[in-house]
């Protein structure tokens, strides 16, 4: 307490506080984040929060650089032998936390443990799934045998981080929250790891790549958002993820602070109800009875219309107070197959009557539009807001917004003629989404699997299925391009935006923002 | 003096002896006229704001956050300032006020007609009977409200009829306890026994006799159980599970400025916390006195 008058009061003389708190603060960080890290065993549960802490105290394969674009991180180099082996080179004279050095044999370790942690609740095993033999060339150097040519493999390898066989063989993930077999090649190592609370960290110094600038480095789980604004305000913390976008304006005016932000791969989308001929559950025709000969929303003029009648740059500015981008297509520009032409679809109100009249909807219908109220930046105020283009449009929309964990239930039975969504492609490229979300619904065969909307496409189906038995990366993106064409140009889902991630942070520290919403200390380092 | 007189004359003096006891004090009565002004405003909410805010048509989230005073596209001035969608927050709020009373009120009621029955049948029935609802009442009010409330509505899922409901079976209990008080003192009177007497049927002397006599508690309880079911709503709105986002009440339009508090735009939630303020003190300033009034202790 007497620290902060004592630098409050310094702070009338700008310049001299602004060194006193840099010498003294460069040794640590203390980073507050948006959701609660549940554990960290980095094979226990798939969620963003514990994957950036993964990717400070362990260490993959491949790493994903700051706009998801793979690197080299334990391994040095890849190839494909032929169509179903890998080769990888990995990385010499690596040490763990412990001193023990990194040889083929973990990673063989590693692979053989992801499928066996047990309660898992959101498995790393499906990317380790596809590979069925592990072969050891030398010390350094590791091939992976697939059943089917499978190209997804370097980004897959991204998301599974190697533990050291010494350490490691039988360890619970109870092991790795007590901090006793904490053990990775990454850049901090754990301290201690409060449940809910924070996870404390030190540096390193025997990690083999780039040494992060702070000796300490604390993450501190403040769920509510104003609550995390307010410790930064405070100066509780030094810098925040994920800023309210309300909060925003206040924190880019404010001198003491400085933002930094990145597009993400997060798209945020409606899926519309096609699984149904007739009778689809939120819609009525314009007098309110319900239309039990056809679907509207199976007609692509219809879907078209609605997605005309979307006003994306009001919703990016006024809702999103800039913080995303109008999306038409899954990923932002830069990545890989993004479609250069396919723009968002421009807001057209007339175009969209005109559309919904030649559909033989010439006083529109009435529309339930569902999402949830707990989940994605701004959720409810986004579908509050295409009830009203909508309803401008001639389509009368009610508005159902509820929590996520009611949402979900019902969206998975079918309960909703349009919902929102929204989709983070963790691996940065569309096979992803193309699979999870518009893919025919297959079980089986594990495609559609976050399909709610029920879409089908044969050519969509044919195109991706094509994609995934291709291996020359060239030659994959064209396929992924015709892909996208075909399911945006008949209106498959109804792409919104892309979100921006956040950060707020004091002045003079400097953070090199992420489209895959981790927030790692290493990242950080006092500025100039 | 309630044996000595037939019905008629029995009601009309004490009830102008009421009125006047009433009117001696001026904080009840200023509570009064400001809680009918309010009614009146809810009431007539349609025919006195600018706009419907739950007409997605009628509003546009180009006007959002608009300071109180803004003139908007659509030709009248925000004179208390636009939510994040763009309702005119006067409109809102008169809008809200419609649904805050409808459901205090009803619900006030609703609980009162069932709480009031179940009271008086453990009261004149005894034994088993009475103990039995009075063992579910002590197990209803040894429940936080809110936490009752919550579950109801994590079950039934949202909407205006099941906060109804939740709030009947969150506030029943206030009712029967206090009508079987005052009904166990009546219950022993002479007026019952004559109509015991007269061997009368039993609904007739227990709604015709003994529930009147029980009636000033059951007023006050009333008028308190009112304010509170209004804060009560709000509070469920508040935290998203009661009215739909598009038809905000009170607690709902606090609820979403209050995301904005930091940001500067504290009208968003200001005003509709100033109107909900207001209504909840009128109602308790009025429910306070009538107590004082009612209470024959505090005659004399």
């Amino acid at each position: 307490m007497r620290f902060s008058l004592r630098k409050a009061a310094l702070a009338a003389v700008p310049a001299l506080a602004l060194g006193a708190a840099g010498a003294a603060q460069a040794q640590s960080i203390t980073i507050a984040v948006e959701a609660p890290i549940t554990s960290v065993d980095p094979h226990f549960h798939n969620l963003s929060p514990n994957n950036g802490l993964a990717d400070v105290i362990f260490g993959a394969l491949v790493n994903y650089d700051e706009r998801v674009r793979p690197q080299p991180g334990l391994a040095v180099s890849w190839r494909a032998v032929d169509d179903t082996t890998w080769e990888f080179r990995l990385r010499p004279s690596v040490r763990f936390h412990n001193g023990n050095p990194f040889t083929a044999e973990d990673v063989a370790f590693t692979l053989a443990r992801v499928p066996t942690v047990p309660n898992s609740p959101s498995s790393f095993a499906t990317f380790t799934r596809p590979i069925v033999g592990v072969e050891i060339l030398d010390p350094l150097t590791i091939r992976f045998r697939t059943a089917a040519p499978y190209p997804l493999i370097v980004t897959d390898l991204a998301s599974v981080r190697i533990l050291n066989r010494a350490t490691h063989e039988g360890a619970t993930t109870e092991d790795f929250n007590s901090g006793r077999v904490a053990i990775g090649a990454g850049p901090y190592r754990l301290v201690a790891f409060r449940q809910g609370d924070r996870v404390e960290l030190e540096r390193f110094d025997g990690y083999w790549g780039e040494r992060p600038a702070y000796q300490r480095a604390t993450l501190r789980m403040i769920t509510n958002n104003a609550a995390r604004t307010a410790a930064l305000l405070a100066g509780d913390v030094d810098a925040i993820a994920a800023v309210p976008t309300s909060d925003l304006a206040r924190l880019r005016a404010d001198q003491r602070f400085v933002i930094s932000e990145a597009d993400s791969v997060r798209l945020i989308y409606l899926a519309l109800d096609h699984s149904r001929d007739a009778n689809s559950p939120g819609i009525q025709d314009a007098e309110g009875r319900p239309i039990t000969d056809r679907n509207p929303l199976r007609d692509v003029r219809v879907r078209r219309a609605l997605s005309m009648a979307i006003d994306r740059a009001a919703i990016s500015q006024r809702v999103m107070e800039g913080t995303s981008i109008p999306a038409g297509q899954f990923l932002p520009e830069g990545t890989y197959a993004y479609v250069p032409e396919l723009r968002p679809t421009p807001f057209d109100l007339e175009g969209a009557r005109r559309l919904l009249a030649e559909a033989g909807y010439p006083n529109g219908f009435r529309i339930t539009l569902a999402g949830p109220n707990d989940r994605y930046v701004n959720d409810a105020r986004i579908i509050q807001a295409i009830g009203q283009m909508w309803t401008r449009a001639g389509v009368r929309t009610a508005v159902e917004a509820m929590p996520w964990t009611a949402y979900v239930p019902r969206s998975d039975r079918q309960e909703f003629s349009a919902f929102l969504y929204g989709w983070g492609s963790a691996s940065g490229e569309p096979s992803s989404p193309l699979r999870a979300l518009v893919a025919t619904f297959n079980r089986e065969r594990g495609m559609g699997p976050s399909n709610r909307g029920r879409y089908s496409n044969p050519e969509v189906d044919r195109l991706l299925e094509e994609a995934l038995r291709t291996v020359d990366d060239a030659a994959r993106e064209r396929i992924l391009q015709q892909a996208i064409r075909v399911v945006f140009e008949d209106v498959g889902i109804i792409p919104i935006h892309i979100q921006k991630n956040i950060w707020a942070m004091r002045r003079g520290i400097a953070h090199v923002a992420r489209a895959d919403e981790l927030t790692r200390p290493q990242d950080f380092r006092p500025a100039n | 003096m309630s044996t000595t007189t037939a019905p008629p004359p029995r009601v009309e003096t004490p009830l102008r002896r009421f009125a006047a006891e009433f009117a001696e004090s001026r904080i009840a009565v200023g509570g009064l006229v400001v809680f009918v002004l309010i009614a009146l405003g809810a009431l007539f909410a349609p025919w006195i704001t600018p706009q419907n805010p739950y007409d997605l048509m009628q509003i546009d989230i180009m006007d959002g956050r608009q300071p109180p005073g803004t003139s908007g596209g659509a030709g009248f001035t925000f004179w208390l300032g636009t939510d994040d969608q763009g309702r005119d927050m006067f409109s809102a709020i008169l809008y809200g006020l419609r649904i805050s009373l409808l459901v205090g009120a009803g619900s006030a009621l609703i609980a009162a007609m069932v709480g009031a029955s179940l009271g008086l049948i453990a009261a004149y029935a005894g034994g088993r009977t009475d103990s039995a609802i009075m063992r579910l009442v002590d197990l209803q009010l040894s429940f936080p409200a809110i936490l009752v409330a919550l579950m109801i509505l994590a079950f039934l899922g949202k909407g205006i009829l099941n906060v109804v409901l939740a709030l009947v079976i969150v506030e029943w209990a206030y009712y029967a306890r206090t009508v079987r008080g005052s009904a166990l003192v009546e219950r022993r009177r002479e007026y019952i026994e004559a109509a015991h007497c007269l061997a009368l049927p039993t609904h007739r002397i227990l709604f015709r006799h003994l529930l009147p006599n029980c009636l000033p508690p059951l007023i006050v309880v009333a008028t308190m159980q009112v304010a509170r079911a209004i804060a009560l709503e709000a509070t469920l709105s508040f935290l998203g599970l009661g009215v739909p986002i598009t038809e905000p009440s009170l607690g709902l339009l606090i609820a979403n400025g209050y995301q904005y508090m930091l940001s500067g735009h504290y009208w968003i939630s200001f005003y509709p916390g100033i109107a909900l303020l207001i209504t909840i003190v009128s109602i308790n300033l009025v429910g306070d006195h009538l107590r004082d009034v009612l209470n024959p202790r505090l005659k004399r």
